[in-house]
């Protein structure tokens, strides 16, 4: 695996006049949130944040709403500054560079999504997706021939001349995606980008934007309050709670293995069916005594729904392969527990 | 989740009983001194259905003011404070005011004439002589009789206008007993709200301040209106005594000290800031030539048809016809050229105002803390009187045009200013994140982003500036401005109703011309 494209160490962020006092405190007494906050009038945003993007990934973050998670996003092309920590983009440390550097790598390297769309009302939609490339300064006739394709990859060929007001909420922040993809940037930083629309063109919303960044292959930190969401477009999930990243995992991790009762509490509701896999619900074959010769096999990563179409046909438990080879078995208590989210009897 | 200790029961509203106790010793918390009585009238308050509850107060009825100032309910202290004094002051006239003095005093008068009638009657040498003084002293009798009847009338008055005074205070008292417990209440009310900033209890020291701003106020008022001749000291303000006091004998008065001091003041300043004003004028003299020349220097059928042109392109056909009509009622009673003086005066402090109002307006958008800086600034430009400036002005910069404009521009800037600081503060954090999150730097955030989407605001701002700056031009006649006013001043000087009302329109047409053609390009630039 090549390097991250986005590196976060031990990001710290506290708001307030005396926050350089408070973060001292807080390294060297080991003070909580509350007695920062009594002492120093000052709030902890994000609490030693750590993670890494690989090239290509979806991450998304996930948590309720000032639990610190659009904060800590924004520390990626520094709209915020961290009050400690470290920052690298592509291998560059962020923290260090220069106000025209960080420019250049906020206009090329990190296109970015806004919940409420943040579109320039007075601009036709084509010039809104162009103006990233008009910082730049990249002549008109060629930004808008990147435009009219970036629209053309969200469907919204057709509406160029158009202004934003004359826009659907959702075909809105299609043109939101399309600005952000505009200069073909390596990062995309999506906040809450589908939170203020409805359900039906989230979803489709959803699906959409999936495929796109597999197809371009884009590095993606994607916020979310919705878990459903995060588990249905993120490789990885980051949950966050009060400043404080609980638990980093493959949506199957987090919903298999929650760390704590905060995150259990939230993946309770969550159907398992499509999510969970064969192999992390299986047992050895040894645990089973008797002749498997007839026994409906699977690939390890068959999920829980197709192994409920396997198990429906017979009395024997289900064998595990991988290469083809045998390696272990999953009987039916094993997946109707598994279908309940818990592992053990 | 359900418990059967956190089940609720379900009550009736017609069966819930009313909880006195927790109720009662609140209002003890509030009331301090004598809680149990006001508990039972905040009773009957709370279960009253009408308009008026029944009770009353006594000690309020009694004392009146003075209990509603112990228990700190100004506004029902200094409402009957003066209903009391007024019932008071009918009672003093009523008791030992002279009512008939007048009267008496004429009469007294006249019987000294008629004295005199007599005296020449007596010494007069014939009998026609002496006849015609006896019927002139006859005729003074017959007045002084009708002056003492009518001050015996007014004296017979006194009775009533007592027993007026009488019912008066008897009317506030009883008003003051009802309404004592009800305001109180309402005090009450408000305390729940904000017990921090809302006075309880009975206080001394609002008790004192009552007695006394009570013994201060009501002996003097009563004083002055019910004896005829009260001492000069309460009439007039003792401003001489107070300047020799201050100055010594022949020193002149405060007023004149401070005026001449300052005066020197203004003189030493404009002086030592000579080349500075003398810069400034000629800067605002070069836009004026400018627009002057431009106005008044081209032929008069280029600046009509362009003016219509624009009109019609800004505005629409109709604007476009009553702009041709407002020239030609303007040519046509030959006030063209001093028309375009005027619009060149508008235009220039317009164009000044904007070139210094819109930055200004960006920086106080963007940084609180100036805009808090120059708030009272820009009030005190918009609020203090245009004459009041005009001499400083004077002092500083001359008379005639360029020191006119910039009494329009005082006048006429902070709403340029303040729309575009609220233009700018308007523009919403989200899309500025937006810009920014995609590499723009300061200046292409401005450019781009804040003042495009604060331009509706900006331009409201405009039309604002040029219409106050318009209603300058009468004033700014007064220290030699030209154009329309001086015409108006004129007229005014020699009340020229004619020439006046004639000017006066060619002003308005004016006015209503360039309002309708600079909100007519904005509407269409605001559809763009």
């Amino acid at each position: 695996m090549d390097d991250p494209v986005v590196k976060l160490e031990n990001v710290w962020k506290i708001f307030g006049e005396r926050s350089a006092e408070a973060m001292k405190a807080v390294r060297e007494e080991g003070l909580t949130k509350p007695e920062v906050l009594e002492r120093f009038r000052c709030v902890v945003g994000v609490q030693d944040a750590s993670f890494e993007v690989a090239r290509g990934e979806i991450f998304c973050i996930m948590g309720l709403s000032g639990s610190g998670k659009s904060t800590l996003v924004r520390h990626v092309n520094r709209l915020i500054e961290p009050t400690a920590g470290k920052i690298e983009i592509l291998g560059q440390d962020v923290s260090a560079i220069s106000a025209s550097e960080l420019r250049r790598i906020r206009a090329q390297q990190i296109g970015m999504v806004f919940q409420h769309m943040a579109l320039l009302p007075h601009r036709s939609v084509r010039d809104n997706v162009a103006y990233p490339l008009e910082i730049r300064k990249v002549p008109k006739s060629k930004r808008w021939a990147i435009s009219d394709h970036a629209l053309g990859l969200v469907d919204l060929t057709g509406y160029e001349d158009r202004l934003p007001r004359e826009l659907s909420g959702g075909m809105q922040q299609r043109v939101g995606i399309a600005r952000a993809l505009a200069s073909d940037p390596e990062i995309l930083l999506m906040d809450e980008p589908f939170s203020a629309l409805d359900p039906l063109i989230r979803l489709q919303l959803q699906d959409q934007f999936k495929a796109l960044v597999a197809q371009l292959k884009k590095t993606t930190l994607f916020i979310t309050h919705d878990l459903d969401e995060a588990i249905r477009i993120g490789h990885r999930i980051a949950i966050m709670k009060d400043g404080v990243i609980v638990q980093i995992g493959t949506p199957e991790d987090i919903v298999m293995n929650p760390t704590d009762d905060y995150v259990r509490e939230f993946v309770q509701g969550i159907s398992k069916l499509k999510l969970v896999k064969a192999h992390s619900i299986m047992e050895p074959m040894e645990s089973f005594k008797g002749s498997l010769d007839t026994a409906p096999r699977a690939d390890e990563g068959a999920d829980l729904d197709q192994l409920i179409d396997l198990a429906v046909g017979t009395d024997l438990p289900v064998v595990i392969t991988q290469d083809n080879r045998d390696i272990g078995i999953v009987t039916k208590p094993r997946l109707l527990r598994g279908i309940q989210g818990g592992k053990d009897e | 989740m359900s418990d059967a200790s956190t089940e609720m029961k379900v009550t009736a509203a017609s069966d819930i009983e009313v909880d006195r106790d927790a109720l009662d010793q609140s209002i003890k918390d509030f009331v301090g001194p004598n809680g149990d009585y006001y508990v039972d009238a905040f009773h009957t308050i709370h279960d009253s259905t009408g308009v008026f509850p029944k009770t009353f107060n006594i000690a309020a009825a009694l004392v009146g003011p003075v209990w509603a100032s112990s228990r700190a309910i100004w506004g029902m202290f200094w409402s009957f404070l003066i209903l009391e004094i007024i019932a008071w002051v009918q009672i003093g006239r009523g008791l030992w005011g002279n009512l008939g003095a007048d009267f008496l005093a004429r009469a007294d008068q006249q019987r000294e004439r008629m004295q005199e009638r007599l005296d020449q009657a007596a010494a007069a040498a014939d009998d026609e002589t002496r006849q015609r003084f006896e019927t002139l002293a006859e005729n003074m009798q017959r007045a002084i009789d009708q002056n003492l009847e009518r001050a015996e009338a007014a004296q017979a008055e006194g009775v009533s206008i007592l027993l007026m005074g009488l019912a008066l205070l008897l009317v506030f008292k009883l008003a003051q007993g009802i309404y004592a417990n009800i305001a109180y209440e309402k005090q009450y009310s408000r305390w729940r709200i904000d017990p921090e900033g809302t006075e309880s209890g009975r206080s001394t020291t609002n008790l004192v301040l009552g007695l006394v701003l009570a013994a201060l106020i009501a002996p003097l008022i009563i004083y002055k209106f019910t004896v005829s001749n009260s001492l000069a000291l309460l009439d007039e303000f003792p401003e001489r005594q107070v300047s020799e006091m201050v100055l010594g004998d022949g020193g002149g008065t405060l007023f004149g000290a401070v005026a001449s001091w300052m005066e020197a003041r203004i003189d030493a300043a404009a002086t030592a800031g000579g080349d500075v004003f003398d810069g400034i004028v000629a800067g605002v003299r070069t836009v004026l030539d400018g627009l002057t020349l431009a106005l008044n220097g081209s032929p008069w059928p280029v600046v009509m048809l362009v003016i219509a042109v624009t009109a019609y392109r800004a505005a629409g056909p109709r604007v476009a016809i009553f702009t041709v009509a407002a020239m030609a009622y303007t040519a046509l009673l030959g006030y063209w050229a001093l028309a375009m003086e005027t619009v060149a005066l508008v235009g220039a402090a317009v164009i000044l105002c904007v070139i210094i109002g819109i930055p200004l307006g960006v920086w106080f958008g963007k940084s609180q803390r100036a805009y808090r800086m120059a708030e009272p600034v820009l009030d005190l430009m918009q609020t203090l009187p245009a004459f009041v400036y005009l001499i400083p002005i004077i002092a500083f910069f001359g008379t005639g045009n360029p020191p006119g404009i910039l009494a329009t521009i005082i006048f006429g800037m902070p709403p340029v200013i303040r729309l575009t600081a609220l233009g700018m503060r308007g523009v919403p954090e989200s899309i500025k994140e937006a810009a920014v999150a995609f590499g723009a730097s300061k200046w292409q955030l401005l450019k781009d982003v804040e003042i495009p989407l604060a331009l509706p605001s900006i331009m409201a701002g405009v039309n604002q500036t040029i219409l106050m700056c318009l209603s300058m031009v009468v004033i700014i006649s007064l220290i030699g401005g030209g154009g329309l006013g001086q015409e108006i001043l004129e007229a005014l000087q020699f009340a020229a109703k004619g020439p006046g009302l004639l000017g006066g329109f060619a002003i308005l047409f004016l006015a209503m011309v360039m309002d309708r053609v600079v909100q007519g390009a904005f509407k269409r630039a605001d559809q763009k």
